[in-house]
């Protein structure tokens, strides 16, 4: 079975994905709070699962434009939803005060919402 | 569909499904709301990506509408539990 110059097309993308989606979970399940599984799921898991769509648009577009231009769409919803629902949740983390990890060196969000934090949502 | 494509077709769906499974571990254990938040954020994208790969083994694309209204709506449950987290209730 030797694959042709389509099925690599197809294949590499595909299989550039899946590793990605992969890492993703062994990242969520290893990282030690929850910001550095965020940073995990936000980041590998989004352009590995923009690659697996691309793959499949690669792979309709010989029998037509549906696919290609749906699959396109969901790749621009996908880049502008993920960063923003992360950020949302990392923001509201941090503000809900969850802990950070004991290997943390400098928290940079300190100086600008500490005090706020404080403020409105009490104690620490 | 060539024979070549239909083995990197399985192989991946076999990884992917394993992913899954994985971030299923982190649903069940992580310690708070928001960890849970993410793994369930992750387990859409891994969905999105089976229906992707089923599409191309079945040779169909009736199931492809749901890959990009699932990355339109998938997003929606993070930010409602940021939302709560925020502000300690959904809706005022």
């Amino acid at each position: 079975m030797m694959p042709s110059l389509f099925d690599l097309t197809v294949a590499v993308p595909l299989l550039l994905g899946t590793f990605l989606t992969f890492v993703t979970s062994l990242g969520l399940l290893r990282f030690p709070d929850v910001y550095c599984r965020m940073h995990a799921a936000g980041k590998a898991g989004t352009l590995g699962v923009c690659l697996i769509i691309f793959a499949a648009v690669i792979f309709f577009a010989p029998a037509g434009p549906s696919v290609p231009i749906r699959g396109l769409l969901a790749i621009v919803f996908q880049f502008l939803t993920t960063p923003a629902a992360t950020h949302l949740l990392a923001r509201a983390a941090y503000l809900a005060q969850y802990p950070l990890t004991d290997r943390t060196e400098i928290d940079e969000l300190e100086a600008y919402l500490g005090a706020y934090v404080r403020e409105r949502y009490g104690k620490e | 569909m060539s024979p070549f494509l239909t083995v990197v077709c399985l192989a991946c769906l076999a990884v992917l499904l394993l992913s899954g499974a994985l971030t299923m571990v982190r649903l069940t254990i992580g310690p708070q709301a928001a960890d849970r938040a993410i793994a369930l954020d992750t387990i859409t994208m891994m969905f999105i990506g089976v229906i992707c790969l089923l599409c191309m083994l079945w040779n169909s694309d009736i199931y492809f509408d749901a890959v990009w209204i699932l990355t339109l709506v998938g997003f929606l449950g993070s930010a409602a539990v940021a939302r709560y987290l925020e502000r300690g209730r959904l809706f005022r």
